[in-house]
């Protein structure tokens, strides 16, 4: 499997206190423990199983996932920031890899 | 603490007239969807309205079915479903920045419905149902 790749969409201006919101998207095929391969054999289950998001080391949101999410799950909600600072996404998988990616909001 | 649209004020007045309880194993389900649920509440009445589950009624393809799901005043909120292997699907914890609100992909395998539990500020549960019908089941 392809190593995956996390994407977050922001818009391109950000006000303070104004909600925006964030798209965010990982590659990553969520196998789900119940499927069989073409030869028969029963695919592991392999999913993102927890996905968080913080903003200057708070939470922001944070999500547990279940078999149910779809392949390369996606995931859109809205905040606001009370200025600019860091913001970091943190997606879990199964097999302890844990996929990384920060954005810088300057607020303006 | 973002301000609620009008569409939430409305949505959340018409729901606190119309408020009625959940009956409890409302439906059959082969999934163990009702231990799933009370599991997320500890047990605890869910009231209907103040949740809004966006889903489309009928969708082409089982393997991404876009979801919303809104509660405004909700610390948590929970999705299940009743016809797929296993009755989770997500569970959605809010901060202080962020609007009580998500947008997600789900599998559905086979037509059934989906729950949006939401647990609020007030530790009282509420929940909303939503049926969808889907052409190609998503393969569990």
């Amino acid at each position: 499997m392809a190593e995956p790749t996390p994407r977050v969409k922001l818009p391109r201006s950000i006000e303070p206190g104004v909600p925006f919101t964030v798209k965010t998207r990982i590659t990553h095929p969520m196998h789900t423990g119940e499927r069989h391969d073409s030869e028969g054999a029963l695919v592991p289950r392999r999913i993102i199983n927890r996905f968080v998001v913080s903003y200057g080391g708070e939470v922001v949101i944070s999500v547990n996932l279940e078999p149910a999410v779809s392949a390369d799950p996606y995931i859109q909600f809205e905040m606001a920031v009370p200025a600019s600072g860091l913001l970091e996404f943190q997606w879990f998988d199964d097999d302890g890899s844990v996929y990384s990616l920060q954005k810088q909001v300057e607020v303006g | 603490m973002m301000a609620p649209t009008r569409r939430d004020v409305l949505l959340l007045s018409a729901s606190a007239t119309a408020a009625a309880l959940i009956p409890a194993g409302a439906a059959e389900a082969s999934n163990g969807v009702w231990q799933a649920i009370d599991e997320f509440t500890g047990g605890a009445l869910r009231l209907e309205g103040g949740v809004l589950l966006d889903a489309p009624e009928i969708f082409d393809n089982g393997g991404a079915v876009p979801i919303r799901v809104v509660a405004e005043g909700a610390r948590r909120i929970a999705l299940f479903n009743d016809g797929n292997p296993n009755p989770g699907v997500a569970e959605f914890t809010f901060g202080r920045l962020v609007r009580p609100e998500a947008t997600i992909r789900i599998r559905l395998a086979r037509s059934q419905t989906v729950y949006a539990v939401a647990e609020m500020e007030d530790g009282t549960f509420r929940e909303a149902s939503q049926k969808i019908a889907v052409t190609v089941g998503g393969c569990g």
